[in-house]
């Protein structure tokens, strides 16, 4: 029962190149500015909301609220799904159907390289999965990183503005005068483009990690770091086993520090990407980089959770046993 | 004019901090290089070696990414 579908690519070339018109007109009515590309993550109110002890103040920057957002895109996804499991259909569809999909892939590479303890580490791997999945896509949602607060320029020079009416004002590309410019804040900036976020995650990753190994192998997982188990049989090979547990456990620190960078890294990378190649050539190009940008957070998410994943199933197999094989 | 000095630093050491994405460019080229001819000779083992080549692509990624994190610390925060 194949239906031929209408061939739609002959109305759909039209509404392209309509757009492509539209945003000629609308970049000579509103100039791309460029943003002032920052590291850290900016603050919306200047003064800190309250004081957290020795740990210093807390400040209201603006991935507190991207991280309040994917926390609520991932409970409602949950509930959707939720909603059409109580239902009881047996095929799925919509959303549930793509989380079916989805769920069903992450379990059967989870079973291949973990075997019997992939239950154990399967909900760490999907959850990372999906919550970095949406943390790296919140990026491509318009306006999400050009609507925000005007604070004054301080230290570098602003921008001027334009009154639109009311409290809304437009920020112009022309710098302004010394002591009179603005700088823009975006309310919301996305998650993964803060290094607290992805750090987070990493030792969420690498903790769990030592968890799951010892769950597996008991106390005999910790002779992986500190290996006296052959030291006194064979002297000089026991004492390398010895060095090789210290590279173990300095490698263990590295894998934080790669997780969080290489999470970080990207999506900063494309972030800037976008800002530079939105202002220089505004028309058309930057959708290819959006496209782009799509790709590399799916790629991103799937590898982190993908590498959680591998070194989860590597801890649950301690070295020693391989051996005697 | 010192100021203007700093800025040229800053630019000059942006881009030399980037020579590093040489060995991650020659790494993932040599992990896919692998990958694609074991799925030329063996088409079956097609979906195992992408995810393998994905991971490989991941940590020789990596270490251009580590050179890009530097080049911006260097443009945007000092």
């Amino acid at each position: 029962m194949e239906t031929k579908r209408k061939w739609r690519w002959g109305v759909n070339r039209w509404y392209i190149l309509l757009f492509i018109i539209l945003s000629i007109f609308a970049v000579s009515l509103f100039p791309p500015v460029r943003p002032n590309i920052q590291v850290a993550a900016e603050k919306i109110i200047e003064e800190p909301l309250f004081n957290l002890g020795p740990l210093g103040d807390f400040y209201l920057t603006n991935t507190v609220p991207a991280l309040l957002f994917v926390d609520l895109v991932v409970i409602l996804l949950a509930f959707a799904v939720r909603q059409a499991l109580r239902k009881g259909d047996l095929v799925p569809r919509g959303i549930s159907g793509a989380f079916e999909a989805l769920i069903e892939v992450l379990y059967n590479l989870t079973e291949t390289s973990a075997g019997k303890w992939a239950r154990q580490i399967f909900p760490w791997f999907a959850s990372i999965v999906i919550v970095v999945l949406i943390s790296n896509w919140m990026k491509l949602i318009p306006g999400i990183e050009t609507i925000g607060v005007m604070h004054h320029a301080t230290g570098k020079a602003g921008n001027q503005i334009q009154s639109l009416g009311g409290i809304w004002y437009n920020w112009l590309p022309q710098e302004a005068a010394s002591g009179q410019g603005y700088v823009l804040t975006p309310f919301v900036r996305a998650l993964s483009t803060d290094l607290n976020f992805t750090l987070g995650l990493a030792i969420v990753s690498v903790v769990m990690t030592q968890v799951i190994g010892v769950r597996a192998q008991g106390i005999r997982y910790f002779s992986k770091f500190l290996n006296f188990t052959t030291m006194f049989k064979k002297p000089f090979f026991g004492f390398m086993d010895f060095l090789v547990g210290i590279l173990e456990t300095i490698s263990e620190f590295a894998k934080v520090l790669s997780f969080s960078f290489r999470l970080f890294g990207n999506m900063f990378a494309g972030f800037v990407l976008l800002a530079l190649v939105g202002t220089m050539i505004p028309i058309f190009v930057p959708s290819m980089i959006f496209m782009f940008e799509f790709f590399i957070g799916l790629i991103q998410a799937f590898v982190f959770g993908m590498l959680t994943m591998v070194f989860m199933a590597q801890a649950t197999h301690g070295h020693a046993e391989e051996e005697h094989e | 004019m010192t100021g203007d000095i700093i800025m040229a630093a800053k630019f000059i050491g942006a881009g030399l901090a980037m020579i590093g994405a040489l060995g991650g460019g020659v790494g993932i080229g040599m992990s896919v290089q692998g990958a694609l001819q074991g799925m030329a000779r063996n088409p079956d083992a097609y979906g195992n070696l992408l995810t393998n080549m994905i991971l490989g692509i991941a940590f020789s990624e990596a270490i251009a990414i580590y050179c890009l994190v530097i080049a911006f610390l260097m443009l945007f925060v000092l």
